[in-house]
């Protein structure tokens, strides 16, 4: 008990909301930079690293929850086990250290994406129909083609982005934590896992 | 509020002055419909006939349906393409090129898209009708931490200044001669100057707002006043209640359909 309400100070409670709108503004810029990635989850991977597992599970969940219900991209609301879950793991990860050396957090971050896809996949089925609307929809079409499930293909094109996506925002928020001042870091209950 | 990162839409309508709770547990009715009606086309049926008046009762129909258009589109021309078309095995009815309609596809395709209009658009639903603020204090009324309501209406109110931030930076090093557009690995090495300061800079800030908020009292246990009254009536409670009992129906009903043929067997 103690130490949730160490985890969520007033620091962490404002960090939140600004991952959340780290989350969703990176999001949009890497969308209007065309490259295959989301990097939508720097923002809740950040928080998990400095203030615990279930401060970056509530990032997660809030993320998807605020996105959606804003009407840009409504069905992200249905995804935000996933966005909790990814803080989840991303907070255990950095209870054990793995933030502190870079290939450690490229590592984690592969994991995190494999699980991530792996709890994308049921929603996208039951949900979506199986699909993104995005363009890595051709790789659930090679799938279904080559015989495999629903379920199995909505998967494999999970696995087709989601590890190197998160492996990107893991190293991304391994070299924030390097460039932000001790003393600030400080102010937050995991400090010490991180440093 | 000059510029809120929400499609909430005012209006002098009966649907916007209901409790929050009601439009919450009306949009929650609409995506149990969503979610568990059997079959393939009922769901079309609840959008048409629930959804869709709803809205226009709400007095945002032409944008409610533009939202809901833009958001599923992509989607929906997905799956039919997808599995209509490379459906393994199933029998085909519609011959093109090298490929074929595959009756089972088809069918699975309808039934996927139903479902996504209607989950999509109860969320917009709420989206256009309910006040972000109203909502967050009804909940806390009803126990919801008041972090959470925090974290949700503060998020809100920060997206939209991070994304004139996150554009001041791409034009700033736009400018500096940083290449934004051309193959993939340029566009790549361009993610690094971009993201650094946005998220540096924007974690820097907090600490001031920390502070800002504990000379406030925010951290203080206790009731807090709000500006905002929400009305509520009798009529408006029971009507919740018979939301509630109709959803645990709709979920009953598919669970029914779906333990049924195993028990006869």
């Amino acid at each position: 008990m103690e130490r949730l309400r160490r985890d969520f100070s007033t620091i962490t409670l404002v960090m939140i909301p600004v991952a959340i709108a780290i989350n969703i503004a990176i999001g949009q810029l890497i969308y209007t930079l065309k490259v295959p990635l989301y990097l939508d989850s720097i923002g809740t991977i950040f928080v998990a690293a400095v203030a615990g597992p279930l401060a970056g599970m509530l990032t997660g969940a809030l993320t998807n929850l605020v996105w959606g219900l804003s009407g840009i991209n409504s069905f992200y609301t249905a995804f935000w086990i996933t966005g909790a879950v990814i803080g989840l793991v991303a907070g255990l990860f950095s209870r054990f250290g793995w933030f502190k050396v870079w290939w450690r957090a490229i590592i984690a971050g592969v994991i995190t994406g494999l699980i991530a896809a792996l709890i994308s996949a049921p929603i996208l089925t039951y949900v979506n129909g199986g699909v993104t609307g995005s363009g890595t929809d051709v790789i659930t079409a090679v799938f279904r083609n080559a015989g495999l499930g629903i379920l199995p293909s909505a998967f494999a094109q999970g696995v087709s982005s989601d590890p190197l996506d998160k492996a990107i925002s893991f190293f991304i928020v391994w070299g924030v934590i390097r460039a932000l001042p001790l003393r600030f870091l400080d102010r937050f209950s995991r400090a010490e896992d991180i440093r | 509020m000059s510029t809120s990162f929400s499609l909430y839409i005012p209006r002098e309508s009966g649907m916007h002055r209901l409790h929050p709770l009601t439009k919450l547990a009306l949009v929650a009715f609409c995506l149990v419909l969503g979610l568990f009606l059997p079959g393939v086309w009922l769901t079309y049926l609840a959008f048409m006939l629930l959804i869709v008046p709803l809205a226009a009762w709400a007095g945002v129909l032409p944008s409610f349906l533009r939202a809901v258009f833009k958001t599923a589109l992509p989607v929906v021309i997905s799956v039919f393409l997808v599995q209509g078309l490379f459906w393994p095995g199933g029998t085909p009815i519609l011959h093109l090129g090298p490929l074929s309609l595959k009756q089972e596809g088809l069918q699975f395709a309808i039934r996927s898209a139903g479902r996504f209009i209607t989950v999509v658009s109860s969320f917009l639903l709420l989206t256009f009708t309910t006040r972000p603020d109203g909502l967050m204090l009804a909940l806390s009324q009803r126990g919801f931490p008041n972090s959470i309501a925090y974290i949700m209406l503060a998020t809100m109110q920060i997206v939209p200044r991070f994304q004139t931030k996150a554009n001041t930076i791409l034009d700033a090093q736009r400018s500096r001669g940083l290449e934004t557009e051309g193959n993939l690995l340029v566009r790549l090495r361009a993610l690094l100057p971009l993201v650094q300061p946005l998220l540096l800079g924007s974690i820097i800030d907090i600490e001031e707002r920390a502070i800002a908020l504990e000379v406030r009292a925010f951290g203080r246990p206790g009731p807090k006043t709000s500006l905002l009254v929400l009305h509520d009536t009798p009529a408006q409670r029971v009507l919740r209640w018979l939301l509630l009992l109709a959803m645990l129906a709709v979920i009953g009903w598919r669970l029914y359909l779906a333990i049924a043929p195993r028990l006869a067997a």
